[in-house]
């Protein structure tokens, strides 16, 4: 399970740019680090900011079942199939230096798993939104995220609801893979057309709304922010900064 | 953006996210998840198309905790870039002039992934295109070939399918709904 879960964590009582600021920076200083070991402190510390959120054992899961398959994958690609002088490990033959790119590209992934999938789990959406009004966010930036979030699942019943009625009507599934090809046309067309035809009525109910006003919003329970939180975010972009500089200048981090 | 625009680039995400779902119920080799994509670029322009781009990789991300793939959203804004100009060219009037297009999208979405496959992820994304890498190498394919070879045969099918669906649609689209669209009769 993915999403939002109710807490009492430092990160939850955070204002919400905080966490995805860490997590953020993460994503951007992990491209920066090219050697296992400081790959690996970014996937500690990405395990340390689920653990700070009291999200580990929630996180965790997700993030080792995405992760996993990555893994298996960079581990054939790199280390069976790269040459170089090899490592025997039980019956297998790896190359020592594959081994490493697959650690850092893994551990890259990892840390980004174990960052975001905290965010989600520690900021709630309906926080996120009044943060992002408080701070004068276009209106349409938000109704674009949180709007589209609550239009997929319609859209995936009444996908579900046009294949059984195709099906009902003969239309076939299976068979050659033309045939396969020829068969989306019965079912894409349907379902955009359909969603096409109700833009209207949402500009209308969206237009009754005011939310083209062009006025700035007032956020009805804006998050705290607090000194500490802003100096983290600050930190977090130094930091990434720092990292590219090292990077740049030739200092292999 | 007009509000219109707003409400199409929504339809566009959630079309993006959605036809995974068709796709997996035909199990057909393809992700087609650039349709929506497409769609908003012909119906709307390139502003709205790399808006429906960049959010559905935001989405896609968020929906199934995937977050490593944000790299790929570059992809998006490659394709809602050529779709613009491909619907200002006309090129989505006639099936014999969308399918090639498609071709050249997909050309250029595999030139455009590869890079992102090879570098961020050593070509280990996932699925079938992973798996045709693997074989690939297996066969003694430098590891830079094997994941351009994969990107590309994938993106090809996938685009110009992609590009035949949209010229469907738009040529299905009804006189009254067609006539709110001012880009489309460009």
């Amino acid at each position: 399970m993915i999403g939002y879960r109710d807490g009492d964590s430092v990160l939850h009582r955070a204002h919400p740019y905080t966490p995805l600021a860490i997590a953020t920076a993460l994503l951007l200083a992990v491209f920066a680090l090219t050697s296992p070991a400081s790959v690996g402190v970014a996937v500690a510390l990405a395990v340390v900011l689920a653990l700070a959120g009291r999200a580990l054992g929630y996180v965790a899961r997700p993030a080792l079942i995405i992760g996993v398959t990555t893994w298996v994958l960079l581990l054939i690609l790199h280390g069976l199939l790269d040459p170089g002088p090899r490592i025997a490990l039980g019956p297998l033959s790896f190359s020592a230096e594959g081994l490493a790119r697959a650690a850092v590209l893994g551990g890259r992934i990892t840390a980004i798993l174990f960052a975001f999938l905290t965010v989600l789990a520690v900021v709630s959406p309906a926080r996120l939104v009044e943060a992002m009004t408080d701070r004068g966010v276009p209106f349409g930036r938000m109704y674009l995220v949180v709007s589209t979030l609550t239009l997929v699942p319609r859209l995936r019943e009444r996908a579900s609801r046009i294949l059984e009625a195709q099906q009902c009507r003969g239309l076939a599934l299976g068979g050659s893979p033309v045939a396969r090809v020829a068969a989306l046309g019965p079912l894409v067309l349907p379902l955009v057309l359909g969603a096409l035809a109700e833009v209207d009525e949402q500009v209308l109910a969206l237009d009754s709304r005011g939310a083209d006003s062009g006025l700035v919003r007032t956020a009805l329970d804006p998050p705290a922010d607090s000194a500490g939180g802003r100096i983290l975010r600050w930190a977090c972009a130094l930091l990434v900064l720092a990292a590219y500089a090292a990077k740049f200048a030739g200092h292999a981090l | 953006m007009s509000l219109r625009n707003l409400v199409l680039v929504r339809l566009g995400v959630a079309v993006n996210l959605v036809i995974g779902q068709i796709v997996a119920a035909l199990v057909l080799p393809v992700y087609l998840d650039a349709v929506g994509t497409i769609l908003v670029a012909a119906l709307a322009g390139p502003r709205a198309a790399v808006a429906a781009g960049l959010v559905s990789q935001v989405l896609a991300a968020v929906l199934s905790g995937n977050f490593s793939w944000l790299p790929f959203a570059l992809v998006q804004i490659v394709i809602a870039l050529y779709a613009s100009l491909a619907a200002r060219l006309g090129l989505f009037r006639r099936m014999a002039t969308a399918l090639p297009a498609g071709l050249l999208l997909g050309a250029l979405a595999g030139g455009t992934a590869a890079p992102i496959a090879y570098f961020v992820f050593g070509g280990a994304t996932a699925g079938g295109v992973t798996a045709v890498t693997t074989v690939l190498r297996a066969l003694g394919a430098p590891l830079k070939v094997a994941v351009f070879t994969s990107s590309l045969s994938t993106d090809l099918l996938d685009k110009t399918i992609a590009f035949a669906l949209v010229c469907l649609i738009l040529r299905s689209l009804p006189t009254h709904l067609a006539a709110r669209f001012p880009a489309l009769a460009r």
